[in-house]
């Protein structure tokens, strides 16, 4: 583990893979290893900025990362992308579609492109995701983008895991002004309105227009940083220096206030927290008798011996080993 | 005895009946991948309530359902028109003048990838591509070569050439002027159909909207300065190739054709004074009936589109078609049966009514064709033409209960694929959306699921297997020979030219592309005949146009429908479960096409189909080099990588796959495997090289499934 670690430290490309793949990897012995991996990296944090990309399907977020990346990369900043791909299959194999809008990207010495499939994971990332990002900033690299699927609700898990964290848009219908409630402008620092060209251009300014104005109604306190609203197009490499320019702003004002450490702090606590959860639930399905009990109790409800909060007492208590 | 007709056929029903123990011949039908029902019987009644076929109509008379001439094949046969090209320019004018003098009648120019897609033979892109699919040309040097002692007043030249369409046509040109001839002499035909590589050749240069434009422009050029030059040859035969059904491949065909109408007419053209320049290009498979019908379909269908775009030039209504045998009918195993197989299908297409043909030689599965199989390929049409009597009269089959109804029914399925691209915008709008690849992928992929499960027989390879197979002589293309040839010639030509007139050209061709001024053909054949090159005109449009990258994902779970609760196919689930469970994840596989070879069938299919069967798949992009495959393969940490290569550039490409994986990472466990069109002759330096495995055309994904999860389960 050592070794690797100071492989990826080194910046070594397969050692990040294979890194990545341990983190993903459901086997027992993967996962213990994957743990003494990120503790020993932890320790040696990079400096990445880590963004987070989510939106509708097909809106774009991929030839946007791929716009995007090569103008970052352009200015000699090392990029890894994290690509979540939805495309699971019935049968749970799956084609991994991203990679294949970000050839350019792909080429480029100084980015690492890693697709994952989903595989049903909530929150629209994989197993695996957060440690993924941990390792990438460790090799040593300026950004790491993260793309989400795109699932609409559930944005709040892909919002805990990154410093700036962007919604992308098409030129819409005005449905999707709907999902502008409140909540979701707390996760988005950015809005990107894409496909700004050709005959959705005006549509697409529009949109944008319309986000703004929306969100001025749900204006954040006044010491906090307005929601960006950015218009682009991927595919002409439109408005992409207004984005950069729009990070810089965000991280910047997050670093002068202390709102950067303060966020990641709470991300740490929210990880720590889902973990344990995650942890009990797994316990909870393994543990001696528990299973039985459970069934046990079900039936008791049922002929009628028991009640539900009662039984669900009863089989709290015995895994707490009260009973 | 004389019986009343209902009783004669009830008569018949009963007997059918008896024969085949069914109830009643309505449920005994053959549905074809299109979704017609073929009946085991047609009769008179069958010739009613048409909307499209009119059967009263004759030969060269409205809608042309019978020919586009009155005479057809008793005046004239058709032409035997053989596509070809290889190596370079001499070695392919030999191979023209040795045709041309054993009764090949008509040229049809095969170039290089590099070509297509404008590149140079020079440059490192293109390294293990020149001359090996096809004939590198350069410049107009290379073009004289082509045509030396071949007179091109006398012969008509077709060019299969799309993406760097500007450059080739006009080195064309401009060879035809060196040889002192006038253009307006000039005949033959550009292929020029821009639409169908988006969905299905793969050789596009620009994005969709500049393209259409350089359509427009030698629409224009050719309507006016080369009135004996067919300026577009609007193309269904790579749709089928690529595996649309005959429906699809007749609707997006004429669909094209509506959209090229549309943009000649916006460069202020007059229908009449374009339209009839316009041509057709078919495929003909092992569909025997269906064919023929397609054909007919096709014709009728075209003078109901242009009589709605108000042409009135009787030349301007009829469809003229140039057709090819199907080269994805032919197999790679016992090859000699595919000289069956295209003997039938040259029928079909001349009973159908084709302009011009091309028949494929035996050996289409494993390289480009030899002398031999060459001569086979030509003598094929010739003993149709001089022996069978098939000439003697106007489409024979006419009046066929039969084909006449099947041509209606092709007319009404089409149609409706017609209206729903109609409703779409058109077209381009369809296509930049990845409707039509997207449809017609699914039914390559149901074909292969077809031909997998023995659902449909092909002889020699899922049933009546040969066992033991002939060996048969390849033609070897030495390509770096080639590129050293070439890149001589390009040395003397740069230094020969006077470059600052050239670069005055080059830089009023790349001004008119981005003002969309002046005609783009016109200022090319400026540039060619000042000594430019194929890639340096092709990088000066690129300046103002920019490259088009595809970003096609494909189909999913049509390849696994097929096979639920199949044996076989759950077995390989089961196996590749039982390895999720031993090493924490599924088996990934990294599927590649590298270099120019745009042959993406088979790559998609075997895509689909093992993320189907439980395998994660990467697909790449297509034109990617062995170093960006190399790093990608890594940075994924796939298990393998499969490398389909159907246009020889294996012997380059994978060494240099294999050197880049080893530089990222010496010690890298990735099975490499290989796929598609490989000869015999190169298992074994392939193998050298590493390669785990090689699946030649007509494996099934079964077996290939099976056996990659068999090596990735030894290594893991
Ligand atoms: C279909 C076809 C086309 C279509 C392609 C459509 C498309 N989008 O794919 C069209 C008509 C457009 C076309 C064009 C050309 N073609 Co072509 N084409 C063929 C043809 C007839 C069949 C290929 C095919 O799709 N088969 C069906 C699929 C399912 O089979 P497959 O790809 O072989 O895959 C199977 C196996 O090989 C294996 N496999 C393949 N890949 C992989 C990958 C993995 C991971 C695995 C496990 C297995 C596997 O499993 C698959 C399932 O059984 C072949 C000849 C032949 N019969 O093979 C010529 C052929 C490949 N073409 C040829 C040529 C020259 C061309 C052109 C270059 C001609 C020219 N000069 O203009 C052009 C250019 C195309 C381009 N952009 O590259 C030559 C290549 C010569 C050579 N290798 O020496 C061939 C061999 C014909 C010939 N003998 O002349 N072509
Ligand atoms: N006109 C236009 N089309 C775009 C633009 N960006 C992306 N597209 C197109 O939108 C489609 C979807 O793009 P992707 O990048 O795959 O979208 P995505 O959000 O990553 O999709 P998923 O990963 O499937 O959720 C593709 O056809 C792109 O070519 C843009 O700026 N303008
Ligand atoms: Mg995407």
């Amino acid at each position: 583990m050592i070794n690797l670690r100071d492989r990826i430290i080194a910046g070594e490309r397969a050692a990040i893979a294979k890194a990545i793949t341990l983190v993903e990897s459901s086997r027992e012995e993967d996962i213990n290893h994957s743990h003494e991996l990120i503790s020993a990296l932890i320790k040696s944090p990079g400096h990445a900025i880590r963004v987070g990309f989510s939106g509708p399907p097909g809106v774009g977020k991929s030839t946007f990362i791929e716009s995007f990346g090569s103008h970052i990369v352009n200015k000699n900043f090392k990029l890894g992308v994290l690509a979540i791909d939805p495309s699971s299959n019935f049968t749970g194999g799956s084609i991994l579609g991203d990679k294949t809008r970000m050839s350019e990207i792909s080429k480029n010495e100084n980015t690492f492109i890693r697709s994952t499939p989903s595989r049903g994971s909530l929150g629209g990332i994989a197993v695996g995701t957060r440690e993924a990002a941990i390792i990438l900033d460790a090799a040593g690299y300026d950004y790491i983008f993260i793309e989400t699927v795109g699932v609409g609700q559930s944005e709040i898990t892909a919002a805990n895991l990154v410093d700036i964290f962007t919604l992308i848009v098409g030129p819409g219908s005005g449905d999707e002004l709907q999902g502008i409630k409140k909540g979701i402008t707390e996760y988005a620092d950015i809005f990107i309105v894409n496909k700004n060209d050709g005959d959705l251009a005006s549509q697409a300014s529009r949109t944008a227009s319309d986000y703004k104005s929306a969100l001025s109604f749900y204006n954040k306190d006044n010491n906090e940083l307005e929601t960006q609203v950015v218009l682009v197009s991927s595919i002409e490499n439109k408005g992409m220096d207004e984005v950069l320019n729009s990070f810089n702003k965000i991280v910047e004002f997050n670093k002068s206030n202390n709102r950067f450490e303060s966020r990641r702090e709470n991300q740490l606590a929210y990880w720590l927290e889902e973990e344990v959860r995650n942890k009990i639930l797994l316990q909870l399905s393994k543990e001696n008798g528990i299973p039985g009990l459970i069934e046990n109790e079900v039936q008791r409800i049922i002929s009628g011996e028991t009640g539900f909060y009662s039984a669900s007492k009863t089989i709290i208590d015995t895994f707490l080993g009260k009973k | 005895m004389k019986k009343d007709k209902s009783k004669r056929l009830s008569d018949w029903e009963k007997k059918f009946s008896k024969e085949v123990k069914i109830e009643t011949s309505k449920q005994f039908f053959h549905e074809t991948d299109e979704g017609i029902n073929i009946n085991p019987l047609y009769t008179k009644e069958d010739l009613l309530g048409y909307t499209f076929n009119d059967i009263q109509t004759l030969p060269g008379e409205w809608p042309y359902t019978r020919g586009p001439k009155a005479s057809m094949y008793t005046n004239r046969p058709w032409t035997v028109r053989q596509y070809a090209g290889f190596s370079t320019a001499e070695e392919s004018n030999k191979f023209y003048r040795k045709n041309l003098e054993a009764g090949q009648m008509g040229l049809s120019v095969a170039f290089d990838l590099p070509t297509h897609r404008g590149y140079d033979s020079d440059d490192e892109l293109v390294m293990g591509d020149v001359g090996k699919a096809g004939v590198a040309i350069d410049s107009v040097e290379d073009m004289k070569i082509l045509f030396d002692g071949i007179p091109l007043d006398k012969m008509s030249v077709s060019m299969t050439m799309n993406g760097a369409v500007l450059p080739v046509l006009a080195a064309f040109i401009v060879a035809g002027e060196e040889q002192g001839l006038d253009r307006k002499v000039l005949s033959g035909t550009i292929q020029n159909d821009i639409l169908k590589e988006f969905m299905v050749r793969n050789t596009y240069i620009y994005p969709p909207e500049p393209s259409m434009r350089l359509v427009a422009d030698i629409i224009e050029y050719t309507a006016k300065e080369m009135p004996k030059f067919n300026s577009i040859s609007i193309s269904g035969y790579h749709m089928q190739e690529a595996g649309a059904n005959n429906v699809q491949e007749l609707a997006f065909t004429l669909a094209d054709g509506m959209e090229y109408v549309r943009a000649a007419l916006s460069k202020g053209l007059a229908v009449d004074d374009f339209a009839p320049r316009l041509s057709f290009f078919f495929a003909i498979g092992t569909d025997f009936f269906m064919e023929i019908a397609k054909l007919r379909a096709a014709r009728t269908l075209w003078a109901k589109i242009m009589q709605d775009f108000g042409a009135t030039n009787e030349k301007s209504l009829t469809l003229r078609t140039h057709c090819q045998t199907s080269g994805v009918s032919l197999t790679e195993k016992d090859p000699y049966n595919n000289i069956v197989r295209t003997s039938y299908e040259a029928l079909s297409a001349v009973l159908g009514g084709t302009q011009s043909l091309h028949t494929n030689s035996f050996d289409e599965a494993i390289a480009l064709p030899t002398e031999f199989s060459s001569r086979i390929a030509r003598n094929t049409q010739l003993i149709l033409q001089n022996e069978t009597g098939v000439t003697n009269t106007v489409d024979p089959l006419a009046g066929s209960y039969f084909v006449e109804k099947l041509t209606e029914d092709i007319c009404s399925a089409a149609w409706k694929i017609i209206e729903e691209v109609e409703e779409f915008g058109g077209m381009t709008k369809a296509v930049a959306a990845g409707m039509p690849k997207l449809s017609i992928e699914e039914s390559a992929t149901k074909k292969q699921a077809k031909i997998d499960s023995g659902k449909q027989v092909v002889v020699g390879v899922n049933k009546y297997k040969n066992p033991k197979e002939p060996k048969i002589d390849v033609l070897v293309i030495d390509n770096e020979k080639v590129r050293e040839d070439q890149i001589k010639k390009i040395t003397t030509l740069k230094i020969e030219r006077d470059s600052k007139i050239l670069e005055g050209h080059l830089s009023r061709i790349t001004e008119a592309a981005k003002n969309n001024s002046g005609n783009l053909l016109a200022l090319s054949i400026e540039a060619m005949r000042a000594r430019g090159t194929v890639g340096e005109v092709s990088k000066a449009l690129e300046d103002a146009f920019g490259r088009h990258y595809a970003t096609n994902v494909g189909v999913s779970g049509v390849y696994g429908k097929f096979f639920e609760k199949d044996e076989k196919f759950m077995e390989i689930q089961n196996k590749i479960d039982t390895f999720e469970k031993e090493n924490g994840r599924r088996p990934r596989v990294l599927i590649v096409k590298m270099g120019q070879d745009g042959h993406d069938r088979g790559a998609k299919i075997v895509a689909t189909s093992f993320a189907d069967l439980g395998f994660d798949i990467d697909m790449g992009p297509l034109f990617q080099s062995p170093k960006d495959v190399a790093k990608d393969a890594i940075e994924n940490d796939v298990h393998a990588i499969g490398v389909s290569t159907l246009a020889a550039g294996h012997r380059t490409l994978v060494p240099e796959l294999m050197k880049s994986l080893n530089a990222i990472d010496k010690n890298n466990k990735i099975i490499v495997f290989v796929g598609g069109v490989v000869p015999e002759q190169d298992y074994q330096f392939l193998y050298d090289n590493n390669v785990s495995a090689i699946f030649g055309p007509g494996t099934s994904i079964l077996v290939s499934a099976e056996e990659v999860i068999k090596l990735i389960s030894k290594k893991h």
